[in-house]
């Protein structure tokens, strides 16, 4: 018999066929199972973030890996064929170790492996519950001084701070960057030195109270708050300038960024109030009376705090005669929509339209929209026409 | 942990890989089923109309059609790293992977019909049978 030919890949050949003519399609001579080999269906748009190396896999060895670009988050699944799918590489394609001999000129395919399937991408929501509970597990404590020496932090390690490296984040949490850092900025979370950390509730509270008292007995207007000023005389009462701004603009925003005048912040009303009806209940549930009353001697000269600021922080709830207000908050919540559902109506077997939005509107699930999601998680009964929607659980 | 994919063919160099897809499954002759480098699959025929192929496996021919994927396929490789960094601490056999893109596929050259069987007889050392096709996959 004729020795085969030593042909290597020729994908170009068998892909640019001329018509009426015709090529033998051969096993390579590296022909195996080659598992390390991988076909991975992208779009368009995936194809040049992968391609600029702006793509990676991320999930630790116990999840199931998902595909990050700079903005998105992608599930991964292997989808498997019947069909028999030859892989053929180009002709002289450094994958098959070609050796000097085989120089010749192709004259066939050659096939490498048989693919058994390709994975998938499924763009889902980022997996940022990880995030909030390992964060809110171990509050970052400032204790008085910012800078530890080196050896100190190498001492205690930082995740004994309750401050997480990015780099740490990244290899933990499955979300792209954007949705990470989306993440943690609805958590409030702090970064120094390029790591990342929820300051300790009772810290705040004594800062902002501080910040509050301070611009009381300064004459500052909670609504032009000079930077240089506040941050000054907050670092002479022991606060960190990070914290300070912080602060500002977790309770506020920058509003000019005047030259000569300096930063100006904002103070904003509800965050404020928010605060501080958070911080009351923490103790546990209140009558209603005894809460408000106790709320409104805590706010702020020039600030009006009202009930409706707290939706998705408090619920409410008649017991005979008395109503009483508790902590319910949509912050520590799951994002996770069958979770988040399922803490729901284990608190309360019926939620009212009014009282349920509060607690769903955050929600995203890429390809469902926010009546897709009641549909698949509530039951929806409506007693007479009229009369308001009732959800319950499925 | 992270893997990142790397590619270092630049946009619009990537090397095209091909595919040749056909229902069911070419069954070697189990005389040669364990070596089947280097071995003759069948011939690959561009008709006379343009975009329509045969593949000819032994006595049987299929006819098929060079097809655009809707999206591409990339060929990643995974390589194990770190395998030679033995670093400080030797924190436990943390032998990390790298995926490389070596290719990309945009078509293939499908074949979704049963066989034909050939009349004539087949060649002698052409040792593949085909053996019934799958349900349909695509």
């Amino acid at each position: 018999m004729d020795e085969q030919p030593s042909c290597r890949g020729g994908a170009e050949l068998v892909l640019n066929l001329e018509s009426n003519s015709s090529i033998p399609i051969n096993y390579d001579p590296n022909f195996g199972p080659h598992d390390d080999l991988i076909l991975l269906e992208v779009d368009e748009k995936l194809l040049s973030d992968i391609l600029q190396q702006r793509v990676t896999f991320r999930g630790q060895p116990d999840e199931e890996a998902v595909l990050c670009t700079p903005s998105k988050t992608y599930a991964v699944k292997f989808v498997g064929t019947s069909n028999t799918v030859f892989l053929i590489p180009p002709t002289n394609s450094p994958i098959l170790n070609a050796n000097a001999d085989n120089e010749k000129e192709t004259v066939a395919g050659s096939v490498l492996k048989v693919a058994p399937g390709n994975i998938e991408l499924v763009e889902v929501a980022p997996k940022l519950d990880k995030l909030n509970s390992l964060l809110r597990k171990k509050p970052y404590r400032p204790e008085g001084k910012l800078e530890l020496d080196e050896m100190e932090v190498e001492e205690m390690g930082k995740d004994n701070l309750g401050l997480f490296p990015w780099e740490d984040l990244v290899d933990r949490i499955q979300a792209s960057d954007e949705e990470l850092r989306a993440g943690l900025r609805a958590l409030s979370a702090v970064e120094i030195d390029g790591s990342w950390g929820i300051v300790d509730e009772d810290y705040m509270n004594n800062l902002l109270t501080m910040l509050l008292n301070l611009s009381v007995s300064e004459g500052w207007s909670l609504s032009a708050l000079k930077e240089d000023e506040v941050v000054g005389l907050m670092e002479a009462y022991g606060y960190p300038s990070k914290l300070v701004l912080h602060s500002l603009d977790m309770y506020g925003s920058k509003v000019s960024e005047d030259v000569n005048a300096g930063h100006l912040w904002t103070l904003d009303e509800k965050r404020v109030c928010v605060h501080f009806a958070r911080g009351i209940l923490r103790g546990g549930k209140r009558k209603m009376e005894s809460f408000m009353e106790e709320w409104m001697r805590k706010i702020p000269p020039g600030m009006r705090a009202s009930f409706d600021m707290l939706e998705g922080e408090v619920l409410v709830e008649r017991l005979g005669v008395g109503t009483w207000v508790y902590a319910f908050s949509v912050s520590s919540m799951s994002c996770t929509p069958a979770e988040r559902f399922s803490v729901l109506f284990r608190e309360r077997q019926k939620w009212e339209w009014k009282d349920l939005e509060p607690y769903i509107k955050d929600l995203r699930v890429p390809g469902l929209s926010s009546e897709g999601l009641l549909l698949k998680y509530t039951r929806r009964t409506q007693p007479t026409k009229d009369s308001e929607p009732v959800f319950s659980a499925r | 942990m992270q893997i990142q994919v790397k590619c270092s063919c630049g946009e619009g160099n990537c090397p095209e890989w091909a595919i040749v897809e056909l229902q069911g499954v070419i069954e070697a002759q189990p005389s040669v089923q364990d070596r089947l480098q280097n071995l003759e699959i069948g011939c690959l025929c561009h008709t006379s109309s343009e975009g329509k192929y045969t593949f000819t496996v032994g006595y049987h021919e299929l006819l098929g059609s060079k097809v655009p994927l809707k999206k591409p396929l990339l060929v990643l490789k995974k390589q194990k790293v770190g395998d030679i960094e033995p670093e400080k601490n030797g924190s436990s056999a943390s032998s990390k992977i790298k995926l490389e893109v070596v290719g990309i596929i945009r078509q293939r050259i499908l074949f979704k019909t049963r066989p034909r069987a050939l009349i004539s007889k087949p060649k002698p050392f052409v040792k593949e049978k085909i053996s019934g096709p799958c349900p349909i996959v695509n």
